[in-house]
C-alpha cells in the first residue's frame, strides 16, 4: 500500500513557487518551464495556488534576513512529504551575494533541500532535469 | 431489496467506487482535450488516479482554532449528496416507472448540497482569503441557479405539468427528446452554461480563482479532505451531463446515451479552454440578465407548446 | 528646440538659485551641486514650475558626509536633472521632500535606514527593507561599516509572525 502512494508521489508532484526576494529571472525561467511548449503535465506537474496543496516548492532567490521568517513559514504549511527544489544558483550558494550583509546562507542552512539547479538563470530543460532528478530519488 | 443489495448500490455500483472512477477518468479526458488544444501532449491515463493516490498520502492539516467538525464535514457534505444523487439517477432511468411524487425537487436540492458544503468548509478555514472565495461561491451559486430552476420549471411544464423524473422520461420516449423543439435548445443551453458555473469550469471559475486568490475556497485543504473535494468534483463531472440527458434528451436508457454524453462533454471543455475568467460582477449579470432573460424566453415558449 | 529650452531653465537656475553650480555633464544629463538648504526650494522648483518628475535618489557616503542626489527626470525633453548635495557627517539632517513630493516618500526611508540621513519633516520615518530584527542604529552602506553582524540567529520573539 505504501507503495502506490509512492507510486503516486513520484507520478504527481504538485509545485508551489516561492520566490523569496530573487531577482526574477529564475522566476521568470519557472514561468517558461510551465508554458506549453515544454508541456511538464506530462510529468504530471502543475503549478497550484496555495502551499497546502504542493509537494515540491521551487524556491528562488538568496535567502536574507527578512525573508527567511516568511520561507520558513510557507515551508512548515506544506504537507509533508515534500521535496524541495533550489532553483538557482542564489540558493546552492548565494552567488555574487556572499558578501552582503543581509545573507543568512545557502537554503539548506534551515530547510532540507533535495534538489539544486544551478544556473543564473537555469534554463528550462535543466529545470525540468532537476525535477525529474529529484523525483527519481523518493 | 437486502441490505448487502443497497449497500452494493450505493457504494459500489452505481454509487460512489463506479461513479469516482468514470469521473476521474473523464478529468483526464477534460485535461487531454486541453492539452491537444494547446499543441502539447498531456498526461497519461493514470494521472487523475495518481494524483487521488498520492492526496492520500500526504498530512491532512487542519487549520489551528477552526472547528474541525466544519471544516470536514465540506467534502463529506458534497460526497453524500452526489452518492445518492448517483444511485437515484440511475434507478429512475432504467426503470422510469419507480419514481416517487417530487424527487425533481430532492435532486435540486441534492446539487445544492456540495456548494453548501463547500461554503462550510471554507467558511471554517479561518482564513481571508478563503472567506472571499466563499463570498464569491455565495453570489454565484445564487446567479447560475436561477436560470437553472426557471429552465426546468419549463421542462416540468413541457412533460405535462408532473414533478416526477420517471414521467419526464417517459414523456420523451413517447413522444421525442425535449431537445428537438425551440424551448428545448433555449433550455440546454442555459442548462449547459450553469452546469460550467456549478463545476467550477473556466469562465466560471470565480471562487478558486488560482491567479487571485491563491486557490480561494480550497486554500487549507490538504491531503485526504482535499483528495474528498476532487473526488466530487469528478461526481459532478459525471452525473451533471446525465442530469442533462435525463431531462431534454430522452434519458441514457439506451446506448445512444454515450455519444451524447461524449458531445456534451466535449462542448464544455470547448468553452473552457477559449475563454478567459470573468468578475464575479460580470458572472451576476451574465446569469441572471442574459441567460436568465433566455430562459424566461424558453420557458414561455414551453407554456405555448413550443 | 531642446537646446533651447535647456538654455532657458539654466538661465532661471541661475538668477533664482545664485548659489548652485551647473556642470552640463552630457546633453541630457545635468549635474546641479546645491548646499543643503537649498534643496527643497530646489526640488519644489523643478517639480511643481518646471514638470519634472522624480526617478530616483542615491546616497553615497563620501569621507566627509553622506552625498545624496535626487534625480529628475524632464520627460518632454528626455534630460535628466541631478541635484547633489553634501549633508556633513556631524550635522546629518537635511529636510524632508516627501510633505509635496510623495514620490520621495519611500526611498527617503531607504537612505535613513541604509546610510543614517535624518530627513526633518518626514511624515513615517520607519525602517523600509532591512529585516525587523536589525538593529536601527546599524548603518550598512556606510564605509565604516565592518561586518560584526555575521553571526545570525533566527529569533521568533522578534519576526513577524
Amino acid at each position: 500500500m505504501a507503495n502506490a502512494k509512492l507510486w503516486g508521489l513520484k507520478k504527481s508532484p504538485w509545485v508551489f513557487h516561492v520566490a523569496a526576494a530573487s531577482c526574477n529571472n529564475c522566476d521568470i525561467e519557472i514561468l517558461d518551464v510551465l508554458t506549453p511548449r515544454w508541456d511538464v503535465e506530462r510529468f504530471g506537474i502543475v503549478l497550484v495556488g496555495s502551499p497546502r496543496h504542493a509537494d515540491a516548492l521551487l524556491v528562488t532567490g538568496v535567502l536574507n534576513r527578512k525573508s527567511l521568517s516568511r520561507v520558513l513559514r510557507v515551508y512548515e504549511q506544506t504537507p509533508k512529504p515534500c521535496l524541495v527544489i533550489g532553483v538557482g544558483t542564489c540558493t546552492c550558494d548565494n552567488h555574487m551575494f556572499t558578501p552582503s550583509y543581509n545573507v543568512v546562507g545557502p537554503y539548506d542552512k534551515h530547510i532540507p533541500v533535495d534538489v539544486f539547479i544551478p544556473g543564473c538563470p537555469p534554463k528550462p530543460e535543466a529545470i525540468i532535469s532537476g525535477v525529474v532528478k529529484a523525483l527519481a530519488r523518493l | 431489496m437486502s441490505v448487502f443489495g443497497v449497500l452494493f448500490s450505493y457504494l459500489i455500483f452505481p454509487g460512489f467506487i463506479f461513479t469516482a472512477m468514470i469521473g476521474l477518468f473523464l478529468t483526464w479526458i477534460d485535461r487531454k482535450v486541453t492539452a491537444r488544444i494547446h499543441w502539447r501532449v498531456g498526461p497519461p491515463w493514470y494521472q487523475p488516479y495518481a494524483d487521488f493516490l498520492k492526496l492520500l498520502l500526504k498530512e491532512t492539516i487542519i487549520p489551528e482554532g477552526s472547528s474541525k467538525v466544519f471544516f470536514l464535514l465540506g467534502p463529506i457534505l458534497g460526497l453524500v449528496s452526489m452518492t445518492i444523487l448517483a444511485v437515484m439517477l440511475f434507478s429512475m432511468n432504467m426503470n422510469p416507472g419507480a419514481t416517487f411524487l417530487g424527487d425533481l425537487i430532492v435532486i435540486i436540492y441534492l446539487l445544492a448540497l456540495p456548494p453548501i458544503g463547500l461554503m462550510i468548509g471554507a467558511s471554517a478555514s479561518k482564513n481571508p482569503l478563503a472567506s472571499v472565495g466563499v463570498s464569491r461561491e455565495m453570489t454565484q451559486y445564487f446567479a447560475y441557479e436561477l436560470p437553472f430552476l426557471i429552465t426546468i420549471a419549463g421542462v416540468i411544464l413541457k412533460a405535462g405539468g408532473s414533478i416526477r423524473l420517471g414521467d419526464i422520461i417517459l414523456a420523451q420516449h413517447a413522444s421525442g427528446p425535449f431537445l428537438y423543439s425551440i424551448s428545448g435548445v433555449i433550455g440546454a443551453v442555459v442548462i449547459l452554461l450553469s452546469m460550467q458555473a456549478k463545476l467550477g469550469f473556466v469562465p466560471f471559475d470565480i471562487p478558486e480563482a488560482e491567479q487571485e486568490i491563491m486557490a480561494g475556497v480550497y486554500i487549507e485543504y490538504s491531503g485526504v479532505a482535499f483528495a474528498m473535494f476532487r473526488i466530487v468534483r469528478a461526481m459532478m463531472l459525471f452525473l451533471l451531463p446525465l442530469f442533462l440527458i435525463s431531462l431534454l434528451w430522452g434519458g441514457f436508457g439506451d446506448w445512444w446515451a454515450i455519444p451524447k454524453f461524449l458531445l456534451i462533454i466535449v462542448l464544455m471543455i470547448l468553452i473552457k479552454n477559449t475563454n478567459p475568467r470573468i468578475r464575479i460582477d460580470q458572472s451576476l449579470r451574465f446569469f441572471w440578465l442574459g441567460i436568465g432573460v433566455l430562459s424566461v424566453i424558453g420557458l414561455v415558449l414551453a407554456v405555448y407548446g413550443l | 528646440m531642446k537646446k533651447e529650452y535647456s538654455q532657458a531653465i539654466l538661465d532661471e537656475i541661475g538668477a533664482r538659485f545664485p548659489r548652485a553650480s551647473v556642470k552640463i555633464h552630457a546633453p541630457r544629463r545635468t549635474y546641479v551641486s546645491v548646499p543643503r538648504d537649498d534643496v527643497y526650494e530646489f526640488a519644489k522648483f523643478l517639480f511643481a514650475e518646471k514638470n519634472c518628475r522624480l526617478s530616483i535618489a542615491t546616497g553615497i557616503d563620501k569621507r566627509d558626509g553622506i552625498e545624496i542626489l535626487y534625480h529628475f527626470s524632464h520627460d518632454p525633453s528626455g534630460t535628466y536633472y541631478n541635484i547633489k548635495t553634501l549633508v556633513p557627517k556631524d550635522d546629518l539632517k537635511i529636510k524632508s521632500l516627501a510633505d509635496f513630493l510623495p514620490a520621495a516618500n519611500w526611498i527617503e526611508r531607504e537612505i535613513s535606514e541604509l546610510l543614517g540621513v535624518d530627513f526633518t519633516g518626514h511624515p513615517n520615518l520607519v525602517p523600509l527593507l532591512t529585516a525587523e530584527t536589525w538593529p536601527a542604529d546599524l548603518y550598512p552602506l556606510r564605509r565604516d561599516y565592518a561586518d560584526e553582524h555575521k553571526e545570525f540567529k533566527l529569533d521568533k520573539t522578534k519576526e513577524d509572525h
